[in-house]
């Protein structure tokens, strides 16, 4: 059996689903304030290197960069509820690219991995 | 020639190994982050020699193009010479060949070059008059139609370079630039893809630019041309682009004062937002200042555009 990543279809799947991904992020009424006034293009960078960790694809996320990065984020309120939000919005932009249920939820698993890392716990 | 050449230094590089590695290996405080191709952050840019193509993997087609690639993917087998990408990289002696005023504050530079310095139209260059005294401005000319690059200033007063072309440049003298830098140009557009082009202030020159190299290019889809600025005599090349807009079936130009009420005048990113609808296939080109750009860039993307086709070029003030 291929890795999840390779079924999903490595980069390309990235490329495809950062731009939903992001879009679905910045309209989120319930998440949208963490992210006014930062710079897109960096922004985008960040989304496709969590999207290939997602995926299960080549990375060298570490737990330590996930808790720099959202230190900030956990200061101004930065919650469950708010992780649940970004997966809910992940999982939705994998149905709209008719990824089947089963890599859904693998993908759902390892975005909810980095929960304790992104909430500083 | 090396294998690897970082800005004029041979770098030693084993069979196999990647940039990035080489780098580090060296010494050299290379910025990288995921070392998988991933985050992009060790972006580099071939000044001499062609990148392999798997180093290129999720670069635009512009960036492509050019030459950049991403050092922790690269492994050379033909010699590389690289700079880091926001780097300029040569220097070339340019001869200042005529110096006129436009429209309000902005003044159009011509400068001959030798035929060493190669770009595409929309990218830019800094601009040396000294040691010290460097800043980057947009080429509005055309390699195939030019001979000379043209750069737009825009003169502020008290501004150092601004009192440097002002009152110290003459035709004849001769200056530096280094680059060109940038990859906001006509590449990866499909000729019946709609185009809109949307600058402020001197951010309307690279747009020029760009509008030629469309029209030579044979592109037939429409062409929309917004220019912004704060009072309408900053409108410096108004008459040009409204007699290219009758001649052009396919060209429309829209200009917006700030000074003057709506509708003739106002806010020009409220002009593009409410007439672009079809912001799904449109390529965008959004050259001038950050407020601008980036209020844009983030509307058209949640209005639906893709983000590789949001072309842009933010002008930052001097430091």
């Amino acid at each position: 059996m291929s890795s999840l990543y390779d079924r999903l279809g490595g980069a390309k799947a990235v490329d495809a689903a950062v731009d939903l991904f992001y879009r679905k992020v910045l309209a989120d009424g319930r998440i949208a304030r963490f992210f006014e006034g930062v710079n897109m293009e960096e922004q985008i960078a960040k989304q496709r290197a969590f999207l290939t960790m997602a995926f299960g694809g080549p990375n060298n996320y570490t737990g330590k960069d996930m808790r720099e990065a959202h230190k900030r984020l956990v200061v101004k309120g930065l919650n469950d509820m708010h992780v649940d939000a970004v997966i809910e919005d992940l999982s939705s932009t994998l149905r709209q690219l008719g990824v089947g249920e089963n890599e859904v939820k693998e993908v759902a698993a390892l975005a909810n991995s980095v929960r304790n890392d992104v909430l500083g716990r | 020639m090396a294998l690897l050449t970082y800005r004029e230094a041979v770098i030693d590089i084993e069979a196999g190994e990647d940039v990035l590695s080489a780098l580090l290996r060296a010494e050299i405080d290379a910025r990288h982050s995921c070392r998988a191709g991933v985050c992009q952050s060790c972006l580099h840019r071939a000044v001499e020699g062609k990148p392999p193509p798997a180093a290129q993997e999720g670069l635009s087609d512009a960036q492509k193009a050019l030459g950049y690639f991403l050092a922790c993917l690269c492994r050379p087998e033909t010699p590389l010479a690289i700079v880091p990408a926001q780097e300029a990289g040569d220097r070339f002696e340019v001869n200042v060949q005529a110096i006129d005023r436009l429209g309000g504050d902005v003044v159009r530079l011509r400068l001959e070059h030798g035929p060493d310095f190669v770009y595409r139209p929309g990218q830019f260059v800094e601009l040396i008059a000294e040691d010290g005294l460097g800043r980057h401005y947009s080429l509005a000319s055309h390699p195939e139609e030019d001979s000379f690059v043209e750069l737009h200033v825009r003169l502020h007063p008290g501004g150092r370079m601004s009192g440097f072309i002002a009152e110290r440049l003459t035709p004849g003298r001769r200056m530096c630039i280094a680059g060109p830098l940038g990859s906001c140009i006509y590449e990866g557009i499909d000729p019946d893809q709609p185009m809109c082009l949307v600058g402020s202030g001197t951010g309307l020159a690279p747009l020029v630019g760009i509008l030629r190299d469309a029209c030579r290019r044979g592109h037939r889809a429409p062409i929309r041309l917004y220019h912004g600025v704060r009072e309408p005599h900053g409108l410096y090349l108004h008459d040009q682009l409204e007699t290219l807009a009758c001649e052009r079936e396919n060209f429309s130009y829209v200009a917006r004062a700030l000074s003057v009420p709506p509708p003739e005048g106002g806010d020009v990113a409220a002009a593009v937002l409410e007439r672009e609808t079809a912001v799904a296939d449109t390529a965008f080109f959004l050259c001038g200042g950050e407020r601008l750009v980036t209020r844009l860039k983030r509307e058209l993307y949640l209005k639906g555009a893709p983000l590789k086709q949001l072309r842009s070029d933010v002008f930052a003030p001097a430091s």
